[in-house]
């Protein structure tokens, strides 16, 4: 369903071409997730963040690419509480990150299924550590097993499934969970484009149906335009934020209607430019 | 006839050619043996007679019920060495995993008693805990120990660092992240630890009962071979021969259920 309206629609950039030029940030207010004025150092030489500011307003789908080793993944597993923040400040919902703090779910580059545990296990393993009641992430772990579609699989220990089923599995699992704010690691970086389609689908629906504030890790500009809101490209190290834009795509989308969608190709080739002409300055 | 089938009654098949082979084969073994003691090409003193043996077994087994009762003294013995053994093996793993400096600390000295062949603790071994079976239990605990605490180590230090990123993400207590990460994680390498130690148990068991005992199947093999009768120290190899496999199929049959998700 992305025929009508489309063309009105279109991606307003934020920042004017080329230069870093971002939105100003509001003060961190509850309800928000915020990062004001990070910088990030591992050892004296490699600065993986740089100033990095940035508000995630509540339901809103942003998605952070940019080339490997840019800082992206600090940025999110500093939202974690992975790490501790060096410099700067970044608000969850009005206190600062922590990991295992139950508003925040994270899901992992690989699926990270524990073998031992069959599907439904693994899906609801998340709920079970966090002390949700039992008989209801269980019917929730079986209802989202449906939606991912893997119906009639939830008996199966991890080595009967295939890589993408697996990450399913885990996509289930991070749904499991009442957080509002979802961090995703590059959750798909390691599928086949076929099947990365295909999870880019199931993780919209599920999305969709909910709302919640997702940070969404990548390399792929393509993923990232087609999953968000909001697009932030980050440069290559010390990374910076170069742009910040808006994807004014209608929903829902359907990632394989877009693909043939010249709106979306329109898109991809300006935030694309942005990109080139970040990098290269 | 499909592919499959014509598949499962040609390995069906193979599988009667392969055991008729086997009992053909024994058959002309056990024969040839029979007839070179008999005819004393080889003196029977060394090699024993089959069917002396065969009597032997009968009648320890189903008339007099003395091998029985040796082999309960031996297999209670090795029950009791391994489960001693492994306990004390997972349990110190564990310390040197929640006490690093303990490991450090600890480390040429359990090298060293590690590295000591441990046969020969067993004359102390008799001199701390007598001639029973405690000073059995006690060297094939001693060889158990060590199997079962270097694979519990191995284990645990396997535990999948993602995995513990995620319990960490999760809010997962340290009592949550061990019973639903750490151990099951080091279950399969403590299992083939454990399998290893289950017949170093016997191992030490039937050695103490060789070197001084009251009772036991060692004990029996060291009074035969010293009394000559030799068919009688083959039947006792005859049953420990099947004890051990027994004993690993048990394990595998074990490993099999506890890990069907391998």
């Amino acid at each position: 369903m992305s025929g009508q309206g489309q063309l009105a629609a279109g991606a307003t950039v934020k920042p004017e071409a080329g230069g870093y030029a971002q939105a100003p940030v509001a003060a961190p207010e509850i309800g928000n997730v915020s990062i004001r004025d990070l910088n990030h150092r591992f050892g004296s030489s490699v600065h993986a963040a740089a100033d990095v500011n940035l508000n995630f307003a509540p339901g809103e789908f942003v998605s952070i690419v940019g080339p490997s080793g840019c800082g992206k993944t600090t940025v999110l597993n500093l939202l974690a509480g992975l790490m501790p923040v060096q410099e700067g400040t970044i608000s969850i919902f009005g206190s600062p990150p922590k990991a295992g703090r139950h508003d925040v779910a994270y899901m992992l580059a690989r699926d990270c299924l524990f073998p031992w545990l069959t599907a439904a296990q693994n899906a609801e393993f998340g709920a079970r550590i966090r002390h949700a009641d039992r008989q209801k992430s269980q019917e929730r772990a079986r209802h989202l097993l449906e939606a991912v579609g893997l119906k009639g699989f939830e008996d199966n220990y991890p080595k009967a499934l295939s890589h993408g089923m697996r990450q399913r599995v885990a996509l289930a699992r991070t749904f499991c969970l009442d957080s509002p704010l979802l961090l995703m690691d590059e959750p798909f970086g390691a599928l086949d484009a076929q099947t990365k389609m295909q999870l880019e689908d199931v993780l919209l629906s599920l999305w969709m149906k909910e709302r919640r504030t997702v940070v969404f890790i990548t390399h792929d500009l393509a993923e990232a335009i087609t999953l968000s809101d909001r697009v932030v490209v980050m440069s290559a190290r010390p990374g910076r934020i170069i742009a910040d834009i808006r994807i004014e795509l209608p929903r829902p989308r359907s990632v394989t209607d877009l693909q043939k969608d010249p709106e979306y190709h329109k898109i991809y080739a300006k935030v694309w430019e942005k990109l080139e002409v970040g990098l290269q300055s | 006839m499909t592919d499959a089938a014509e598949n499962r009654n040609f390995a069906l098949y193979e599988t009667l050619v392969i055991n008729a082979a086997r009992l053909v084969f024994l058959a002309v073994f056990f024969a040839a043996w029979e007839y070179i003691a008999r005819n004393r090409i080889v003196n029977p003193l060394f090699i024993g007679i089959p069917t002396e043996i065969a009597k032997f077994l009968w009648i320890g087994l189903f008339v007099e019920f003395s091998l029985i009762k040796d082999l309960y003294w031996t297999l209670g013995s090795t029950f009791l060495a391994f489960v001693i053994g492994s306990v004390a093996g997972i349990i110190t793993g564990l310390m040197f995993i929640t006490w690093p400096w303990f490991e450090r600390f600890s480390d040429p000295l359990f090298s060293a008693l590690n590295a000591l062949p441990r046969i020969a603790l067993a004359p102390l071994f008799l001199l701390w805990f007598g001639l029973g079976i405690w000073s059995k239990v006690a060297l094939g605990a001693s060889l158990t120990y060590f199997i079962v605490l270097s694979s519990a180590v191995a284990g645990i230090r396997s535990t999948n660092a993602d995995h513990l990123t995620l319990s960490r993400t999760l809010g997962a207590s340290k009592g949550q992240i061990f019973a639903k990460v750490t151990l099951p994680s080091a279950v399969p390498t403590i299992f083939s630890g454990l399998r290893l130690g289950l017949i170093y148990a016997l191992l030490g068991v039937i050695g103490g009962e060789i070197i001084a005992a009251q009772h036991g199947l060692g004990q029996l093999l060291s009074f035969l071979a010293g009394s000559f009768q030799i068919s009688g120290v083959f039947a006792v190899l005859f049953i420990l021969a099947i004890l051990g496999t027994g004993l690993i199929a048990l394990m595998n049959s074990l490993e099999k259920w506890l890990l069907r998700w391998q």
